[in-house]
């Protein structure tokens, strides 16, 4: 007998601890992946097993800062099916589709689909919901969802923002509180085997969504009510590009009213035009803002000490400044007065000198302590910044230009949110829309408190400045403002808007006015921002002053601020006091009656209809006659008919129409364009006025308008003597 | 000759019973698989084309009962007259090794023809092929024990024997098994105690065999690139490895119990009841109940060994060791699948996982080793 030898003995004990060492090795790789990555691993596997349909959660609602309710979520319950639930779905088809109004063949297609979760209808509306469970018809649930709700939908909407089919904020607060108003969403969740078949004991469950929070703004639904009349107001007599209130607490920061125009409905906004809500004016429509800024030129000169309010100044009706003289708005100047008079006056060649006096430095340091050529950060998106020029480039005449605003770009925010510092006493604050987010049950989860950003001016100084505000509302340009019971202080303004090109656009203006009142302790800080009003009036002491007026009137009662009896009055309104300026009287004959009040309101004049007819027979004064900005343009009308019996018409002037506009012009006189090029009509044949007989063509040659500095006057203040 | 057979009679006489504890570690490994094939296999077999939840616990419980009564019968059957049928036996591997190939003869699954069709049954020709393979090595080597150190008489021919079959094999192909029976065999020649340096060079030359098979043929490249990044295609070729890396990682310590194994059960495993079944073990036993497989393994190996090394002839120890080493071999090769240890190839987890063919030469493997441990020297 021979046994195996010794090698083969050792050679088989080291296989057995080979394979020992393997598979001991094996265990520890066993241990890693059950123990160590076994969390890991088990949560991958359920979530391969299972699918997730996400339910969202209710929409926190927005309410004024009275609790008032602005926006909210209403429920809607949505149908889901869980097809293999469905136990005869050509039956349950048949029911449901006259319910749903949908097709019986494709709703058994949904309920007969190789899956374990489909949507049947989503947002279905009660009646509807109750009709289904009445039916009660196997595999099929409901899941609750919700749609936003707007009990006021043309309140506020640029700040209130809307949401997506979603229920995802898109703009205003709705995008920036998103995260805090959508809430946590629920899952209904179902366990299915790898070829999509419900397996035993599924896993079938329902994890409800939890509620967003709810946001408490710094709005009040009653003074934002007062704006958005006031802008319908304004919209109606002055048809403006833009017009902007914004109301604002001085003393917090808080913002208690913002309305622009255009606006939107917020059911609606799909059908309105992108531009109008997609952007919200109030903070981010940049402009100059004219006379409003000399505000702050006066905060830092007397701050500063180059002047005081008795110190003498004397306009001569415009100063020199490097090799430009700056106009006054008043032709021959205010003459000699005091630095209080130059601000009722508003006179620019005053505020001219003081910024000259402060210097570049000290007035860059100062606008830019109050806040201009920064964001605000304002809880809003989309906030410009205005547009300061570069410290080290600006020149002297920059600095003369800017201190009585212009070559400055602010938005309406940055202008009411630093005269705010002005009326509180000198602080900046940040603007501040929302002051408490809670949560469903009601309980504050955060709550902003006023944020001071720094000290802008000391107390006294800004004490100072409100007081020769006051001036300007009692007896300066500023009286449309003066509001009977209360010390109002303000400033009027009127800026040309600047043009693509740079320069300033003819006959187009942005109207403002920015105030407070009470003086002595502000309660109310407002602007109102006309941008291009229409027919003629544009000064901010006429078109803006009195809407300031009329919104911070009705805020301060409704706020219950005690009047003060046996105040100071304004003598008398303030009206124009400087010479209309002439407009030459654009041709409108054979124009139909549209397009001649078109055209009339456009060059800043007004039109009288007499008679009846629709196209234009005679106007009074002719054309070319110099009339005062304003006047009314008595209109003779006939209907084309009457015009066109003697078969010879008068060729119009159609110089500035665009190609449809002049096409409409002749049509309506019977005759035909032969146009060339494109643009605004900019030559034609025969000359206006000439006589042809009817069915001519007249031949029109269109150019690309022009860039506003070519057409227009260039900077009206900057003249050469 | 005429000596062996004088010796043999003589040992015949001193027949003891066998390995208690190797046998009770195969029923017990085998009962195991016998639930787990059906606790795997239920929810599979409920729907077309089986329609019957019990259809593999049936067919391997068939299986068991075949595969233990040759179990019993090889116990009883003195293993060195397989020597007479070494060569014989070698012969009937190669043919049906070459019909399975034939069209007709052999049958295609999931696009490979491993299987010949006996009736109602399917039969795998490679495994009967291992076992002959490891009889003749055996009987080869244990004729001149001292020549294995030289290569050209000691080695080579059992390694070109062995490399025929192999290719055989792959043409099928299966390379899983190809590589098992190629490594029980130069384990077989480690044993019997060929020079370290031919195995050196042997090995270095199987690798690259190994590297080629695995270059040559996309799918086995996708696998093997998916072994070292499952994440990279998880739907696709990553799919095995990380559905039974979630499957383990389910079952945490204890499991999530007795057919409660849902990542297993619900077809997101694949090959469940056959070469994946370790992960539904570790899921529904978890660590526990995989530790124990695995450390009846290890019980096996080592009465396996115990039994070679105890052996009264070269034969039966060699005969020993090679059976052993097959078992072995296959069983970490599997878990190294399951495990991600390894990259991915079809091999089943003797006596657990459901094939006929594989657990019922696995079985006869074990009723030879069995007999050879009845001759052992006392301990």
């Amino acid at each position: 007998m021979r046994t195996a030898g010794v090698i083969t003995r050792r050679r088989m004990a080291v296989l057995l601890y080979l394979a020992t060492a393997a598979l001991l090795a094996l265990t520890g790789r066993l241990a890693w992946i059950q123990f160590a990555r076994g969390a890991e691993l088990q949560e991958k596997a359920l979530e391969l097993r299972t699918r997730d349909i996400p339910v969202e959660a209710k929409r926190g609602n927005i309410y004024d800062r009275n609790g008032q309710l602005l926006v909210t979520s209403v429920s809607a319950d949505s149908l889901y099916a869980i097809p293999y639930l469905v136990t005869d779905p050509q039956k349950v088809a048949a029911a449901l589709a006259p319910v749903l109004e949908m097709d019986a063949e494709r709703l058994q297609k949904i309920l007969t689909r190789r899956s374990c979760f489909e949507w049947v209808a989503r947002r279905l509306p009660p009646a509807t919901v109750e009709k289904i469970k009445k039916l009660n018809l196997p595999g099929l649930f409901f899941v609750e969802e919700s749609i936003r709700h707007y009990p006021l939908p043309t309140l506020a909407p640029h700040v209130l923002g809307f949401t997506g089919v979603d229920n995802q904020g898109l703009t205003g607060l709705e995008k920036v509180f998103d995260a805090q108003l959508r809430g946590v969403a629920g899952r209904i969740v179902v366990e299915q085997d790898a070829t999509g078949r419900d397996v035993p004991g599924a896993i079938h469950r329902y994890i409800p969504p939890r509620s967003g929070h709810d946001l408490v703004l710094t709005l009040d639904k009653t003074i934002q009510q007062f704006v958005e009349r006031e802008l319908d107001k304004i919209v109606a007599r002055y048809d403006p590009k833009l017009a902007v209130i914004i109301l604002m607490d001085p003393r917090t920061g808080e913002v208690l009213a913002m309305g622009n125009r255009p606006s939107f409905d917020l059911t609606g906004w799909m059908t309105a035009p992108q531009h109008v809500w997609d952007r919200n004016p109030a903070i981010w429509y940049n402009y100059e803002p004219g006379s409003t800024f000399k505000i702050f030129t006066m905060a830092a000169a007397l701050s500063e000490g180059v002047t005081r309010p008795g110190d003498r100044f004397y306009d001569p009706g415009y100063i020199k400044v490097a090799d430009r003289y700056i106009r006054c708005w008043a032709d021959g100047g205010h003459g000699s007065q005091t630095f209080e008079e130059v601000v009722m006056n508003s006179c620019n060649p005053g505020f001219v000198e003081v910024g000259l006096r402060l210097g570049k430095e000290r007035f860059y340091t100062y606008i830019k302590n109050f806040g201009f050529g920064s964001p605000t950060g304002i809880d809003l998106p989309g906030e410009a910044a205005g547009i300061l020029i570069d410290e080290k480039k600006a020149t002297n005449l920059n600095l003369a230009t800017m201190s009585i605003g212009q070559s400055v770009a602010v938005t309406p925010i940055q202008l009411l949110t630093a005269t705010c510092a002005v009326a509180n006493g000198g602080v900046l604050m940040r603007p501040q829309l929302v002051k408490e987010i809670r949560d469903p049950a009601g309980n504050v989860v955060a709550s902003f408190q006023p944020q001071p950003l720094r000290r802008v001016l000391s107390p006294q100084q800004a004490r100072q400045v409100a007081d020769l505000l006051c001036s300007v509302v009692l007896k300066g340009t500023g009286r449309n403002a003066f509001i009977e019971g209360y010390r109002v202080a303000g400033k009027t303004g009127t800026a040309q808007v600047v043009g693509e090109g740079g320069g300033y656009v003819s006959g187009k203006y942005v109207a403002s006015f920015v105030g407070f009142a009470p003086a002595d302790n502000p309660r109310v800080c407002a602007l109102v921002m006309v941008a291009e009003p229409k027919g003629g009036v544009y000064y901010g002491s006429q078109v803006a002053a009195p809407v300031f007026r009329e919104v911070v009137r009705d805020a301060l009662r409704y706020l219950k601020v005690p009047a003060t009896p046996g105040l100071d009055k304004p003598p008398s309104p303030f009206t124009y006091e400087e010479p209309q300026p002439k407009v030459r009287v654009p041709a409108v004959t054979n124009y139909p009656l549209e397009v001649a009040r078109k055209v009339l309101l456009e060059a800043g004049l007004g039109a009288v209809v007499q008679g009846e007819g629709k196209v234009v027979l005679r106007q009074t004064p002719v054309a070319g006659t110099e009339v005062a900005r304003g006047t009314a343009v008595v209109l003779d009308l006939a209907d084309p008919g009457v015009l066109t019996h003697e078969q010879v018409v008068t060729v119009p002037d159609l110089t500035g129409l665009t190609v449809t506009e002049a096409a409409e012009v002749l049509s309506s006189m019977g005759l035909e364009l032969e146009a060339s090029g494109v643009g605004q009509a900019a030559g034609q044949e025969p000359a206006p006025g000439t006589r042809v007989p009817r069915g001519n063509a007249v031949r029109v040659y269109f150019r690309p308008v022009h860039s506003p500095s070519a057409a227009g006057p260039a900077r009206e203040f900057v003249e050469r003597p | 000759m005429r000596d062996n057979l004088v010796g043999v009679d003589r040992m015949a006489l001193r027949r003891r019973p066998p390995d208690f504890i190797l046998f009770l570690t195969v029923l017990v490994l085998l009962g195991i698989g016998i639930v787990m094939v059906f606790s795997s296999s239920y929810y599979y077999a409920m729907f077309p084309p089986f329609n019957n939840p019990f259809h593999f616990l049936i067919r391997q419980s068939i299986w068991a009962l075949l595969g233990l009564t040759l179990m019993f019968a090889a116990m009883n059957y003195d293993y060195w007259r397989l020597k007479r049928w070494a060569v014989l036996l070698l012969a009937l591997a190669f043919a049906l090794l070459i019909a399975v190939l034939v069209p007709g003869i052999g049958v295609s699954k999931l696009g490979a023809q491993r299987w010949l069709n006996l009736g109602p049954l399917s039969f795998q020709p490679s495994e009967l092929a291992k076992l002959c393979l490891i009889i003749f090595t055996a009987y080869g080597l244990s004729r001149r024990p001292e020549q294995v150190t030289n290569f050209r008489r000691g080695m080579l021919p059992y390694l070109l024997v062995t490399g025929l079959a192999a290719g055989l094999i792959l043409m099928q192909p299966d390379l899983g098994t190809a590589v098992t029976i190629a490594a029980t065999i130069v384990l077989m020649l480690f044993a019997a105690g060929a020079s370290l340096v031919h195995l050196g060079i042997l090995g270095v030359f199987g690798a690259a065999a190994l590297a080629l098979a695995i270059w040559l043929e996309p799918y086995r490249m996708r696998r093997f690139l998916a072994f070292l990044d499952p994440e990279k295609d998880p739907s696709g070729s990553g799919w095995h490895i990380l559905n039974s890396l979630m499957s383990l990682g389910s079952g945490g310590l204890l499991g999530t119990g007795l057919g409660q194994g849902r990542h297993s059960k619900f077809l997101y495993l694949p090959e469940r009841q056959t070469d994946f079944i370790f992960a539904v073990i570790g899921e529904e036993l978890g660590f526990i109940g995989a530790s124990v497989v695995i450390i009846l393994f290890i019980i096996l190996i080592w009465r396996g060994l115990k039994v070679a090394i105890t052996a009264p002839d070269p034969f039966g120890s060699l005969l020993a060791a090679g059976i052993v080493s097959g078992i072995g071999i296959q069983a970490i090769i599997n878990i190294g699948v399951v495990t991600s240890s390894l990259p991915v190839t079809g091999i089943t987890l003797p006596f657990i996982s459901f094939g006929g063919t594989s657990l019922v030469f696995n079985l006869l493997g074990v009723g030879i080793l069995l007999n050879i441990s009845r001759y052992g020297a006392r301990q």
